[in-house]
């Protein structure tokens, strides 16, 4: 095969951190190239080196024999290279061919934006990639799952011949993501492009890639055809040691209700309704998943059951006291504890210290304070110390802020403090967002370690594969409203793909 | 949060960047004509040169000082008090009529009460945009400078109307503070009085507050991450308003002082936007008590400093003014300064690094 892209001896050095550490490494055209890591590994760091946002510091970086001496993406563009960001960079308001020619658009009249013949690019490229969108639609009301077409549209429209996609499935369904591989197979196939994607899911790159390369700490650890290697084997290399999916170990019946939703409306930040009549219930001892795609309610709900968010209509009961219009403290102390979707907001106080984050909600306490006013810094370091030590928490100690922590190492800090209160009831959300394999199955033993003392557990994930490890039930949300309640081992992923697009389990049955 | 009691590279850069200030004006006195040494050396003598200098000086410290602590707590908990000058003037007037009214009065009762008075105007003044802020989401930093303006009217309507002095020479002014109850000058015949006493024991409470107790420590959090505050369970709405009643207070208190410590009558002179400097200086601090002491101390100098500067080396006030600008803005830029030295440190370090590991076999882009 024939060597399209050349990393040679290729670092990347911030301040501080080494991103990329001498990764010499070769992509062939024609291939599906995964490039898998932890968070921090530096894969983005290397990808942006070859689309020309970095300059690396040291190396050299060859596209198809040619040395690269401009860094910049423009230049890349030109060499071909386009890249899909995991975030989006289309015009809501625009249309889907206007977008696609945003940058290089046809003129009438040497000024004039020229839009039929946009459509008529677009048409075309359309018929020629097999990558079914319709011109004519504006951004804004097209799927997810379309929107990336039309990113990848984009680069095409660009002339890309390597194409960059930086975890292209987080934010798509099981469908569209089954989509989306067969769009990348035939373009490699029928276009002879090479395709390199960045993921942390392992059985996506099971399934479409050629060949893996897998980073650790800014070195390229190995990289491995496809085919002789398994999920297991990979993240054994992304980890640095054996990683153990075991099955985990659920225990007990469930028990008394403890987080009763009736009727619940709530509406978003611009007012609109988020949350359209949800009712359920979450057991003692069971964890209760929704399986929603982003944006569809589940953080307004979330909100909602732990008093951050207004309640339009509706009622929301834990451990059976009317939690209804009351405040976050309120409800914390009928026994509800929240690991937040976002910690960054809402889960930390960046500046503060970790030994001030791990203390709050518990400052008042009389063992923390002398006379009730003076803070016992002493005690309150131990206590720190304890759950540092208990938690695993890995940083310069818990005197340093918060916010310079790694995003797994946060997570800990706000598990830490939340699951100490061993509170009755516990609303998780996005427990292992931005978090390394080996912290994620940390995560995952301390929640069922709850469950199986017998705490209620509503848990919310983008990630379905976690949805379905950690729940014992699964509602689907879509559009605000349950579509469908399932038990976890009763279902497939696929079939939760479904009402999670808004087919409705009564109208199925 | 480390653990340090003061900073030291802070006050490098301090001591820096006050020299680079100084330096900046020796050039423009040396163009005007003047002699920067002679110039610096009567800044120097106005400020130390005998103890009334130095009472006044440290008067004007104390002012500075407990109204950029009013600013630092509001900071605390994530507001910007900006109307601390008609809290001030609000507390003067009450704390001056109140004295006129308790005429015969022990001083032991009046002192007391006007200063109990002075709090709760304050107090009341910065509850208004408090309130507003908290349930109404009114900004109030535009809420606070309109009101500045509202009290203003406010003391020149009772200075002139109902509380207007009977003598025919005092335009607008209340009636003069019975002398019992002025407070002993510590300095004769400067302005310093026991009240710097009363504001020192302020200053330790302010700090113990914020650093040591468990209510700083909610402040703290709540002005960092208001939201993470909310989500954690604390009334972050009633610790803002609180706070900003507090800071209020603490303003209307310093226009007791004024009136009782210094003026010994109200009128308009008693703060002469003493309360935007006091806000200058806990910015320049950082909004950290401290700090905020040592540049209350630094701008008090160069204040009074420069009215020496004036009379014994003939410098025009523009000029000072100027001066006193320079040194303001360099001061300001010191995080600016210590961001600059800090990066500059990291790139040498990230440069020599790459260099040491390229010689060892990585060919050289």
């Amino acid at each position: 095969m024939e060597e399209e892209i050349r990393f040679s001896h290729i670092s990347m050095e911030f301040p501080g951190v080494l991103a990329n550490d001498d990764i010499s490494l070769s992509i062939h055209r024609g291939e599906v190239f995964a490039l898998v890591g932890e968070n921090g590994a530096g894969k983005s760091t290397l990808m942006n080196i070859l689309y020309g946002i970095n300059e690396p510091t040291a190396g050299e970086l060859f596209v198809r024999g040619e040395k690269v001496t401009t860094f910049a993406p423009k230049a890349a563009i030109d060499r071909g290279i386009g890249m899909v960001h995991q975030h989006f960079m289309l015009v809501p308001s625009f249309t889907v061919a206007q977008n696609i020619v945003l940058g290089h658009e046809p003129r009438s009249a040497a000024v004039l934006f020229d839009n039929r013949k946009a459509e008529k690019v677009t048409r075309e490229l359309v018929a020629e990639y097999g990558l079914e969108v319709d011109p004519s639609a504006e951004v804004r009301d097209i799927s997810v799952g379309l929107q990336q077409r039309v990113e990848i549209l984009k680069t095409l429209y660009r002339g890309a011949q390597i194409l960059i996609l930086d975890e292209p499935t987080a934010v798509l369904t099981p469908q569209e993501t089954d989509e989306l591989f067969e769009v990348i197979r035939r373009i490699v196939r029928e276009k002879n492009m090479t395709v390199i994607i960045i993921t942390h899911k392992l059985y996506e790159v099971m399934a479409i890639s050629d060949r893996v390369g897998v980073m650790r700490a800014g070195k390229l650890i190995g990289v491995k055809n496809t085919c002789e290697v398994d999920e297991r084997i990979l993240a054994s290399m992304m980890v640095g040691r054996p990683v153990l999916f075991d099955h985990l170990d659920k225990k007990g019946e469930p028990g008394e209700v403890a987080i009763q939703v009736k009727d619940l409306f709530v509406a978003d930040n611009r007012g609109l309704p988020a949350v359209r009549g949800a009712s359920f219930a979450v057991r003692k001892g069971e964890v209760l998943g929704i399986a929603a795609i982003e944006g569809n309610g589940q953080s307004e709900l979330l909100e909602a059951i732990t008093g951050l968010r207004k309640i339009e209509k509706g009622s929301v009961s834990v451990c059976g006291q009317p939690a209804t219009g009351k405040s976050p403290g309120q409800i914390r102390q009928m026994g509800l504890s929240h690991v937040p979707e976002d910690r960054l907001s809402t889960g930390v106080d960046k500046v503060a210290s970790v030994a001030d984050n791990l203390l709050m909600g518990r400052h008042k306490e009389k063992r923390f304070n002398l006379f009730g006013f003076h803070q016992r810094r002493s005690t309150i370091d131990r206590y720190a110390q304890e759950l540092y030590d208990k938690f695993d928490i890995r940083g310069a100690g818990i005197h340093i802020p918060v916010g310079s922590m790694s995003g797994g190492n946060m997570q800990k800090v706000v598990v830490a403090r939340e699951f100490t209160f061993d509170t009755p009831a516990l609303i998780i959300s996005q427990p292992t967002r931005g978090v390394d394999i080996g912290a994620m199955e940390f995560f995952h033993t301390r929640i069922i370690e709850r469950r199986n003392a017998g705490a209620a557990i509503l848990l919310s994930s983008a990630d379905l594969d976690e949805v379905f490890r950690l729940s014992d039930r699964i509602i689907t949300l879509y559009e605000g409203r349950i579509t469908g309640e399932f038990k976890a081992d009763e279902i497939t992923k696929e079939e939760i793909g479904f009402y999670m697009t808004g087919s409705r389990k009564e109208a199925d049955a | 949060m480390k653990k340090r009691w003061i900073d030291l590279g802070y006050i490098v850069t301090l001591l820096i960047s006050l020299a680079v200030a100084l330096l900046i004006g020796a050039v423009i006195l040396a163009v005007t004509g003047h002699d920067p040494l002679k110039a610096y050396g009567a800044l120097l003598g106005g400020a130390f040169s005998n103890a009334r200098h130095i009472g006044d000086m440290l008067e004007y410290a104390m002012v500075l000082c407990l109204c950029g602590l009013a600013c630092d707590i509001g900071s605390r908990v994530g507001i910007f008090n900006v109307g601390g000058e008609g809290q001030l003037l609000l507390g003067a007037i009450f704390a001056a009529q109140i004295g006129v009214w308790m005429k015969g009065a022990s001083p032991y009762l009046a002192i007391p009460c006007a200063a109990l008075g002075a709090m709760a105007v304050g107090g009341f003044y910065a509850f208004i945009p408090g309130y507003l802020k908290v349930k109404q989401k009114v900004n109030e930093v535009i809420t606070t400078i309109m009101l500045n303006t509202v009290a203003v009217f406010i003391c020149q309507f009772l200075a002139k109307g109902p509380w207007k002095n009977a003598n025919k020479n005092i335009v607008a002014g209340t009636e003069n503070l019975p002398s019992g109850f002025w407070l002993t000058k510590l300095v004769p015949g400067s302005n310093l009085s026991t009240a710097i006493i009363a504001a020192a024991v302020m200053t330790f409470f302010v700090w113990y507050i914020l650093q040591k107790t468990s209510k700083g420590y909610e402040m703290r959090l709540t002005g960092d991450n208001p939201r993470f505050a909310k989500y954690a369970g604390l009334k972050t709405d009633r610790i803002v308003l609180i706070t900003m009643i507090v800071s209020g207070m603490m303003c209307g208190l310093v226009g007791m002082f004024r009136v009782y410590g210094a003026e010994h009558i109200y009128k308009s002179t008693v703060s002469n936007e003493y309360y935007f400097e006091g806000l200058m200086v806990a910015m320049i601090a950082q909004y950290q008590p401290v700090p905020t002491i040592i540049i209350s101390l630094i701008f008090a100098v160069l204040k009074i400093g420069a009215m020496g500067m004036e009379t014994a080396a003939g410098v025009p006030k523009q000029l000072y003014l100027i001066i006193q600008t320079v040194v303001i803005f360099c001061m300001a830029a010191e995080t600016g300064i210590r961001a600059g030295i800090a990066r500059a440190r990291e790139k040498r370090a990230a440069r020599q690094d790459v260099k040491e590991r390229s010689k060892g076999g990585v060919e050289h882009a």
